[in-house]
């Protein structure tokens, strides 16, 4: 079962945030095809957010494939977004724990670690794009 | 029902000299969170005041539900009202509150009242609670008359963060469980920013802006750069508002097409940024009623 | 709303039947004694018509025994007030100092069902409480009553239909009062002034005229008059009818002395009579009727009133 986290500072739709963390967690593997997601009813006892906002999260969720609504009984998980092999996940986490090891050898704190991500995975990607 | 929630047409109260509301034109739209919004004074709690019969108007008209709350009262039995500093019988105990209610009321639902009940004993006197469990209870038993429309005037006085977050997930558990529609005055946007859709600002007794608030957001952006002489900015509708500082000059703008400018740095606007500038007195003619042009681009 | 009125009164109702109930134990714990004399002086052939000699005396020595409870009982007259000040005037009053009518009056139950569903079951425990507090009295002053009749105010205020009438007229006008000053004490000064002022605007100027009042003509020198009757006035004329003043009866009886005349023989001879008007004590029910249904008539017009004006009450 997910738990959904809300960040108002973040400047991101609330409805995109639950469908961020919705995907996130099928890449994590956390939850599985078949798992049923949280009702709209407790989601929103939770996090006290509108739930125009969790419905509508839930139908671009729905409309993606990602997950179906089953009349009267709830939402469930269609289909994953995990990659095939668990075992790459795996050894990747393993690897990324390894490097956090170094960096933090090295002095760098956490914002430090955050912003050399993400400015490697920027030009990576830009590198790749051209 | 086909009837907006709540529609006014010209609404005016006056007290005494001054006007507490003057030439109020909105309508409600069905299901929505409305966030009410305005600084003190602003006609907020005389708005909702004259939705629910409590004031007489002294010129225009409002109806709830379809309904003339002074006409016909009966339609409150589809509102779930409560006003500022949640009025209770103070020698009651919250059973007896609840009692109240279930015999007042033709239709009622134990269900959300019972959520309340779990953490404060029914044997209490109402005079002895907290502001934040005194303040559920009025929401609670405005809920247990499933009504269609629920009006809370400045619900989060008085009540600490926690209180307040545990109020609006009550409300929003309820709102999921009716399907009703709420309007929420408050002062402080920040409270309300968390769950409505709709916004209608209110100063100096007048609607002075109302829309759904993602199209607000989406039609409005700052714009940053070197101060000059202003002529027509492409894909700028209007400008809301200007501020200088040195060198740099910062534009509030309504949009209607792409920015393609490059000299412009170009910012969304938060909601309550953008209230707070439309409240402020000193700028512009007052924007026509929003167009429901849906306006997306990326910018 | 019969749960939500009891309630929200049920602090009101239960001191009010405690007051009945501390009434009925100093009624009951005093009728003894009264009972007692009343056999051991044999005060029944004492009542008119019937009289033996020594009955003026045996009367007023009763009298003077229950005199203090007798004028202590007269404080009962205020009772009625009772039902306006802390029944009627805090109904309305109560709701709309502490602001709770924006949680009463916007619930499903309209303004004037709350108010009609008030009125009606307060108003019936106000008649019910009247009606006992009523019984209460005149099964105590039941010698009294013999002995000296109930038609004067001292005892017509007390007794009766007009108990429970004045009851609810002062509820009532306590009603009314709480809409239109929305606060507690002003609306129970109001109460109190408005309902001092009915009862005696209504006792000076409207009870002696209910029915046409009697005359009745006496020698100057006559003490006696009905007993059980309303006495309204009692003049000295002259044997033309004009009435004499205080000072000319004083010339008189100065006159007579020192003319070495009885000053009371004197009057006689001179042709002055005294002329007597009063309500005889067999009007005692056809007052009671019309003065108990003057004041519910004015009740209830209070109350439609009340019914009208609250649709109305800004808040």
């Amino acid at each position: 079962m997910i738990e959904f986290h809300l960040d108002p500072r973040s400047g991101v739709a609330t409805y995109l945030q639950i469908v961020q963390q919705v995907k996130e967690a099928l890449r994590l593997g956390t939850i599985d095809v078949g798992d049923q997601l949280p009702t709209v009813r407790e989601v929103v006892a939770d996090l006290a957010v509108n739930p125009n906002t969790v419905a509508k999260a839930y139908r671009d969720l729905e409309r993606e494939g990602l997950v179906v609504a089953r009349q009267g009984r709830g939402t469930f998980v269609a289909s994953t977004l995990a990659p095939a092999s668990l075992r790459h996940h795996d050894a990747l986490r393993a690897g990324l724990e390894r490097w956090l090891a170094a960096a933090e050898a090295a002095g760098l704190d956490e914002e430090s670690v955050r912003a050399l991500i993400s400015s490697t995975l920027r030009e990576t990607l830009a590198r790749r794009v051209a | 029902m086909n009837a907006a929630p709540l529609d006014a047409r010209g609404l005016g109260k006056r007290f005494r000299r001054e006007w507490g509301l003057r030439d109020c034109t909105l309508t409600i739209p069905q299901g929505a969170v409305v966030g009410l919004a305005g600084p003190n004074a602003a006609g907020k709690s005389t708005l909702l005041a004259l939705a629910t019969g409590l004031l007489a108007p002294t010129e225009g008209s409002i109806s709830v539900l379809g309904s003339d709350p002074l006409r016909e009262p009966s339609v409150l039995a589809q509102v779930g009202y409560v006003a500022q500093g949640a009025p209770l019988y103070r020698s009651f105990t919250v059973a007896d509150t609840i009692e109240f209610a279930r015999r007042t009321n033709a239709r009622w639902d134990d269900e959300l009242v019972g959520d309340v009940l779990t953490r404060v004993a029914p044997s209490t006197k109402v005079g002895s609670l907290s502001a934040g469990d005194r303040a559920r209870l009025a929401l609670a038993i405005a809920l247990g008359k499933r009504p269609q429309l629920v009006l809370l005037d400045e619900p989060f006085a008085g009540l600490d963060p926690l209180a307040g977050r545990e109020f609006l997930q009550l409300l929003m558990d309820g709102v999921a469980e009716t399907s009703a529609t709420v309007v929420i005055a408050s002062h402080v946007i920040a409270d309300i920013e968390r769950v409505c859709d709709h916004i209608v600002l209110l100063t100096d007794g007048g609607v002075r802006l109302e829309g759904n608030v993602e199209e607000l957001l989406e039609s409005h952006r700052i714009l940053m750069g070197p101060r000059r002489p202003l002529g027509e900015i492409r894909g700028v509708r209007s400008i809301v508002r200007e501020r200088y500082s040195g060198r740099q000059l910062t534009l509030l703008v309504l949009v209607d097409g792409p920015i393609v400018d490059p000299s412009w740095t170009i910012e969304r606007v938060g909601l309550e940024e953008l209230l707070l500038t439309y409240m402020a007195p000193e700028r512009l003619p007052t924007p026509k009623p929003p167009e429901r042009v849906p306006l997306r681009w990326h910018g | 709303m019969a749960w939500v009125t009891w309630r929200q009164h049920r602090a009101q109702v239960i001191a009010i039947a405690g007051l009945l109930v501390a009434l009925a134990a100093a009624v009951l714990g005093t009728h003894l004694p009264i009972q007692a004399a009343y056999h051991r002086d044999t005060l029944s052939e004492c009542l008119p018509p019937a009289s033996r000699s020594g009955c003026d005396i045996i009367v007023r020595h009763f009298q003077g025994e229950f005199d203090s409870w007798a004028t202590a009982l007269r404080v009962l007259a205020a009772l009625p007030a009772l039902a306006g000040l802390f029944v009627g005037a805090p109904l309305f009053a109560r709701e709309l100092e502490h602001g709770t009518h924006r949680f009463a009056w916007t619930q499903g139950v309209t303004r004037r069902r709350w108010l009609l569903s008030k009125a009606a079951l307060l108003g019936a425990a106000t008649i019910t409480a009247g009606v006992v507090a009523s019984a209460l009295v005149m099964w105590w002053r039941g010698p009294f009553d013999t002995l000296e009749g109930r038609m004067s105010p001292s005892a017509f205020d007390i007794e009766g239909l007009v108990v429970p009438a004045y009851a609810l007229f002062a509820f009532a006008v306590g009603v009314l009062a709480g809409l239109l000053f929305r606060r507690t004490v002003p609306a129970m000064t109001a109460t109190l002034v408005i309902f001092v002022a009915a009862r005696l605007g209504v006792l000076k100027l409207l009870r002696p005229h209910f029915l046409p009042p009697l005359h009745r003509t006496a020698l100057a020198t006559d003490t006696g008059r009905q007993t059980g009757d309303w006495l309204l006035s009692d003049t000295l004329v002259d044997a033309a009818g004009r009435q004499i003043t205080a000072g000319r009866e004083d010339l008189a009886v100065l006159h007579a002395q020192q003319a070495g005349i009885d000053p009371h023989a004197y009057l006689v001879s001179v042709g002055w009579k005294r002329v007597i008007s009063y309500q005889p004590a067999d009007r005692f029910w056809t007052f009671q009727l019309v003065e108990a249904g003057l004041f519910v008539a004015l009740a209830v017009a209070i109350v439609l009133a009340a019914i009208w004006l609250v649709r109305r009450t800004p808040t």
